[in-house]
């Protein structure tokens, strides 16, 4: 009677693979997130520079 | 606007719905197509005529041509077996780089002596003035490709005149211009226009390398012709695909 | 700034949520593949990578020929965003199809049509950034952007065909070789399950990360606007 052969061992390899998809989209997450707060950050100072305080004879943009 | 009676129009401007009757249409069809072909022709010619004063741009490209042979001669072991197999690809690699070089001058000579903003200005379809220069680019090709075909076939002793070829070399160098002389008019407006059209072209190209290669090695190698011909196929659905392609986009690429 | 509208905020939960339903099937749900042990469960985000790649160029070709047509800044905006993604996705694809081959067919690399032409695309988006980054003027930006990627898409099925008929004549030995190195393995009703959910849960983390891409875009060009105001003075 023969027994049918176990499957490869190639966790390992399970592991790296999963390790590359995740990893790369996390890091594509992370950079939109990374930019949206950058922008948001530039926002807010260009609202600041902006603001009425700074600028008496334009009216504040909208 | 026409004079009642007079129906005879310069531009094909869509004017409504007047209904001319049969010879009028086929009078003025008939003079639009001429109009057509002579803008060709004469884009064409403007080209040769000047690569005939100057010589740069067929010079460059054979000259280039050549040092690539020498190269891959010493690269790959071009002894009499290799070459069967590696004959092919070995011409190709060359046509595709020489190609690059006539491209990206030609497109260049346009633009930088302000010989592109006169044609725009010229009152011809803008697909006429992308079909002269594929068609100019085209020439250069084949000239090179009678050039190299022939000191080929000297250094190493191999026929390349097989009718199959030449028509292998003229399929393939048609899709190549086609889509290069398509891509050159964008790359040539770009900062790093010389290093960007190979950028953008071999990719899309790939094709016409592919199938030129296995239909030129197939015929070195006297292949059964069924094989060879799914190759042809390929060459002309790519011909067809992309100068359609062309044609309905270069428009875009040069409006101002 | 427009806050996230209400969809979007829903659609992330709901992808979050599929993600981990995905890599619950993937994980848990399908068995382990007889012959090659547990790297085939890379198989199924590694294919689904491959499908958001190629939708992903398909939506910018798409949006490129919208873009010639209407001329509405936002066409040209979803290209790009539309590239970015496809980009990454198109990276997953080939990488892990790499690993998934290594302990397969003991080599790094076949040279299999789906494979070769998913790197291919790759560079041509990688072209068609360094297209855009050359041209300074935006509207020809986006003009020629969108040219070059209708006729770099239309030239992907034509590649991918070239290189299937090369590959069924002249059959490529490498290494240990398998020459019809595809993946081939029988797959149970429980794999298949997996499989169509992950790729059903990638189509939306594309369509999640595009439209996030997307906004991100308006508002960088809504900074952009305010900061010439500003100089402008």
């Amino acid at each position: 009677m023969f027994f049918q052969e176990a499957p490869a061992d190639t966790f390992n390899y399970m592991v790296l693979g999963f390790a590359v998809i995740l990893g790369t989209m996390g890091l594509h997450v992370a950079s939109l997130l990374v930019r949206f707060r950058n922008l948001r950050r530039d926002l807010e100072v260009l609202e600041e520079v902006q603001s009425p305080g700074l600028n008496q004879d334009r009216p504040a943009p909208r | 606007m026409p004079e009642p009676g007079n129906r005879i129009e310069v531009r094909a401007a869509p004017t409504g719905p007047r209904v001319p009757t049969a010879p009028a249409t086929v009078a003025r069809g008939d003079r639009l197509v001429a109009g057509y072909l002579r803008a060709i022709a004469a884009i064409v010619r403007k080209d040769l005529a000047a690569e005939l004063r100057s010589r740069e741009l067929l010079g460059a490209m054979l000259v280039f041509s050549l040092l690539l042979i020498l190269i891959f001669n010493f690269a790959l072991e071009l002894d009499a077996r290799t070459r069967q197999t590696v004959t092919a690809g070995v011409l190709w690699s060359t046509f595709a780089f020489a190609g690059t070089l006539g491209l990206n001058r030609s497109m260049a000579l346009e633009v930088d002596r302000g010989c592109l903003d006169g044609l725009l200005l010229a009152p011809v379809d803008r697909s006429a003035l992308f079909f002269g220069k594929a068609l100019g680019n085209l020439i250069f090709m084949l000239l090179v490709a009678a050039t190299i075909l022939p000191a080929y076939s000297a250094l190493y002793n191999v026929n390349l005149f097989l009718p199959g070829l030449m028509g292998v070399v003229l399929l393939g160098s048609i899709g190549y211009v086609v889509v290069g002389t398509l891509l050159s008019s964008m790359a040539v407006q770009a900062r790093t226009r010389d290093i960007l059209l190979p950028l953008l072209l071999f990719p899309v190209v790939l094709p016409v390398v592919i199938a030129a290669v296995r239909a030129t090695s197939g015929l070195l190698q006297a292949v059964p012709p069924e094989e060879i011909r799914g190759w042809i196929n390929l060459l002309i659905a790519y011909d067809v695909i992309f100068t359609a392609v062309a044609f309905m986009t270069f428009d875009y690429i040069v409006e101002e | 700034m427009e806050p996230m509208p209400r969809t979007l905020k829903t659609l992330n939960w709901l992808t979050a949520a599929l993600f981990v339903a995905a890599l619950y099937m993937v994980f848990l749900y399908a068995p382990r593949e007889a012959v090659m042990g547990d790297v085939q469960r890379v198989f199924y985000f590694h294919v689904s990578a491959g499908w958001v790649g190629a939708v992903a160029f398909l939506v910018t070709a798409i949006s490129g020929a919208v873009f010639l047509a209407r001329r509405n800044p936002k066409w040209d905006r979803l290209a790009v965003a539309s590239v970015e993604i496809g980009m990454v996705f198109a990276f997953i694809n080939i990488v892990s199809g790499a690993i998934w081959a290594r302990p397969v067919w003991n080599t790094w690399w076949t040279w299999d049509p789906r494979l070769v032409t998913a790197t291919i695309m790759e560079l041509i988006y990688l072209a068609y950034l360094m297209l855009r980054q050359g041209i300074e003027d935006p509207d020809r930006r986006a003009r020629f952007g969108s040219v070059y990627g209708i006729v770099a898409f239309i030239s992907v099925p034509i590649t991918f065909l070239s290189i299937r008929f090369f590959r069924t004549i002249h059959p490529v030995v490498i290494g240990s070789g398998d020459p019809t190195a595809e993946g081939t393995f029988d797959m149970t009703p429980r794999m298949l399950q997996a499989f169509l959910f992950s790729l059903l849960t990638f189509s939306l983390i594309y369509m999640t990360l595009l439209w996030h891409r997307v906004r991100l875009a308006r508002m960088t060009e809504h900074v952009e606007e305010r900061r010439m105001q500003l100089t402008s003075a």
